[in-house]
């Protein structure tokens, strides 16, 4: 059975890069266009991984990480928090919020690959 | 506030603004000479002061005149009293003349001697006259000496006509029963009327004597009492002057050091206390356009951060795509597609590199970027930049060296700005050094450490050196034409290192080369105010 990865991203895109990256390599995606739209993608289709961005309308991404990350049947799930470009400070809160892993933009679909893969398999 | 009403309202009489007023009501309980000159207008204060000691001259030029007059007065007395004396000697020594004329008329009788007895009593006549003009003042006994004369005169014509009837022994007998005693109380009389004014000039020497002293003590302790009040005035006055000129000289001192919160706080409230006001609320005015400037300027790197986040997304899903396409993703692209492909993720990357220092320029002016502090290995940061920049030298067929001492303990601060500083000082060297080597080096400096780049490149004009630290800097703009790069990476290196509370510099001469250096500490526990 196939991998399931969630991503949560506003912008389309965006969600087609990843759609395709995620496709060559065989994973399949579900969608979520904000932090809330998040709350339920996990709840509903517990995927193996989430790619959080963090500028997301209604809910931010620190937000949905921390919610999701409070649930104890949702905890286990692997959340890599996507942020644009790096300020000093960012990473502390993402890993305050209680992500696994942190990936700046702009990354290099490559390397997010190789994240991805760590928690996969 | 409008500042032609302000200035003009400056030489009238401007209340001054309610905050001074405030402070001014415990400064009115002040009272005395200070708090009065304090209040009072400068002209006012010195149009007094003038006057004051106009009118000490004065009241010591009339206290010697009054002193001269008594003088000349109690002079006068003395001269007639010497009068007086005078008088009385006169008519003593007359009385004795017609003494000694009566004896003689009666030794030798005859006309001729007798005329000069008459004669004498005309005289007593004169006499009298005399001593009652000179003395007035002594109407009791003047009217006995007057009486006790006449009586003398009675006796003197009867022995004159007793000898001319030729009675002799009775001429003679009446002048020694009658003329002698009378002489002798006449004597008497004028002695006791001597006696006094001897007594009267002893007591008037005296006196002039005592006014003498008087005068000189009133005229001393006046003129010590005016010395006195012109110091007591003069310190007040120049008190009142000298300590608020000094209190607004230290305001504007730190007004021009950019201390704009202040205010001015002078007790005065004469022209000084106007020019304090007029300060203060030309510093309010100052901090409001200064507070604006501020805010124009945070809202420029607001804008400029925005913007560049905004130019940033749609370019990361162009940078994201041709990665895809690369990588294969959609199919192996033809060979000339892999060649514009890839053209566009290196323009798409520079324009991204731009855009990064764009917003890391006014993060950091914004005062937005804060460091992030943590442990790092020096080492590992020089390893992380060399591999980052290897390809880079390698296609301009430059040496990269390192030289890093072994063993440097875990130094404190932020590792990926201080990752991008030297990042952006190789970068620098790699860019414009065309043949030899770029070498990154590490030495530890006391509790700093001091990162070098070394490069042999054309080097850098001593005029210019100061110059490229400031954004949108370069040394010369036809070397934007050929290299690229808009200026911005040197002003974020130095940014970076005076947030860590370091300095950075450059050793270059033209052609042989430069060597920037930047000296951080070596455990940063806290971000260094920014300047």
């Amino acid at each position: 059975m196939s991998k399931r990865v969630l991503v949560v991203e506003d912008q389309e895109d965006n969600r087609q890069i990843l759609r395709d990256l995620l496709a060559s390599v065989g994973y399949e995606m579900i969608e979520a266009h904000d932090g809330e739209g998040a709350l339920v993608a996990a709840r509903t289709q517990r995927p193996d991984l989430i790619l959080m961005d963090i500028q997301l309308p209604i809910l931010d991404g620190y937000e949905a990480t921390r919610r999701i990350k409070a649930q104890s049947d949702l905890r286990h799930i692997p959340i890599i928090v996507v942020t644009s470009y790096a300020l000093g400070g960012d990473e502390e809160k993402a890993r305050a919020a209680g992500c696994d892993a942190y990936v700046a933009k702009p990354y290099s679909a490559r390397k997010l690959l190789e994240t991805i893969n760590r928690y996969l398999t | 506030m409008n500042l032609e009403a302000d200035s003009t309202s400056f030489l009238g009489q401007r209340p001054l603004p309610a905050a001074s007023r405030g402070s001014g009501d415990e400064r009115s309980a002040k009272s005395g000479l200070l708090g009065f000159a304090l209040r009072t207008s400068l002209r006012t204060k010195l149009l007094m002061a003038f006057f004051v000691i106009e009118m000490l001259l004065v009241s010591v030029g009339l206290i010697g005149l009054l002193s001269l007059r008594e003088a000349d007065q109690r002079a006068n007395q003395v001269v007639g009293l010497q009068q007086k004396i005078e008088a009385y000697r006169q008519m003593q020594h007359n009385t004795l003349r017609q003494l000694y004329g009566v004896s003689t008329a009666l030794a030798f009788p005859n006309e001729t001697t007798l005329a000069v007895v008459l004669r004498q009593i005309n005289q007593f006549g004169y006499d009298l006259d005399r001593v009652s003009f000179v003395a007035k003042d002594e109407v009791a006994l003047l009217n006995q000496v007057r009486e006790e004369y006449a009586r003398f005169i009675a006796v003197v014509s009867n022995i004159v006509d007793l000898i001319r009837s030729g009675r002799a022994a009775e001429a003679k007998q009446s002048e020694l029963a009658e003329l002698g005693p009378l002489a002798d109380k006449l004597e008497r009389l004028t002695n006791q009327l001597v006696n006094r004014a001897e007594a009267d000039m002893v007591a008037g020497i005296d006196a002039s004597r005592q006014t003498y002293t008087k005068s000189q003590i009133l005229v001393a302790a006046v003129a010590l009492a005016s010395f006195v009040l012109t110091l007591v005035l003069g310190h007040a006055i120049s008190r009142s002057v000298i300590e608020p000129v000094r209190i607004i000289h230290d305001g504007l001192n730190r007004i021009a050091a950019g201390d704009f919160a202040q205010r001015i706080e002078v007790p005065n409230r004469d022209e000084l206390g106007d020019l304090a006001a007029h300060v203060n609320s030309t510093c309010e005015e100052l901090q409001q356009l200064y507070r604006s400037l501020e805010e124009a300027s945070r809202h420029k790197s607001q804008f400029l951060a925005n913007m560049s986040h905004e130019l940033r997304t749609p370019l990361n899903a162009v940078l994201g795509f041709s990665e895809l396409m690369l990588d294969g993703i959609y199919g192996s692209p033809p060979e000339k597609m892999r060649s514009a492909v890839e053209r566009i993720q290196r323009n798409g990357r520079h324009l991204l590199g731009l855009i990064n220092d764009v917003l890391d320029l006014s993060k950091i002016e914004a005062g937005q970027l804060r460091l992030s502090l943590t442990d790092y290995s020096v080492e590992e940061l020089v390893n992380v930049v060399h591999t980052s920049v290897e390809s880079l030298a390698a296609d301009k067929n430059l040496s990269l060296r390192i030289a890093v001492p072994l063993g440097l303990p875990l130094a404190r601060g932020d590792e990926r700005r201080l990752a991008q500083a030297l990042f952006n000082l190789v970068g620098n060297a790699i860019k414009f050094t065309d043949a030899g080597e770029v070498r990154i080096e590490v030495e530890t400096r006391r509790d700093f450490y001091v990162f070098s780049v070394q490069d042999t490149g054309p080097g850098i004009d001593e005029a210019d050196q100061a110059r490229i630290f400031q954004e949108f800097q370069q040394v010369d703009n036809s070397i934007t034409k050929t290299k690229g790069g808009a200026g911005l990476g040197l002003a974020i290196v130095k940014r970076i290192v005076e947030m860590h509370g370091g300095r950075i510099w450059i050793e270059s001469r033209l052609g042989q080369g430069a060597r920037f250096s930047f000296l951080v500490p070596a455990r940063l526990e806290q971000q260094a105010m920014q300047t």
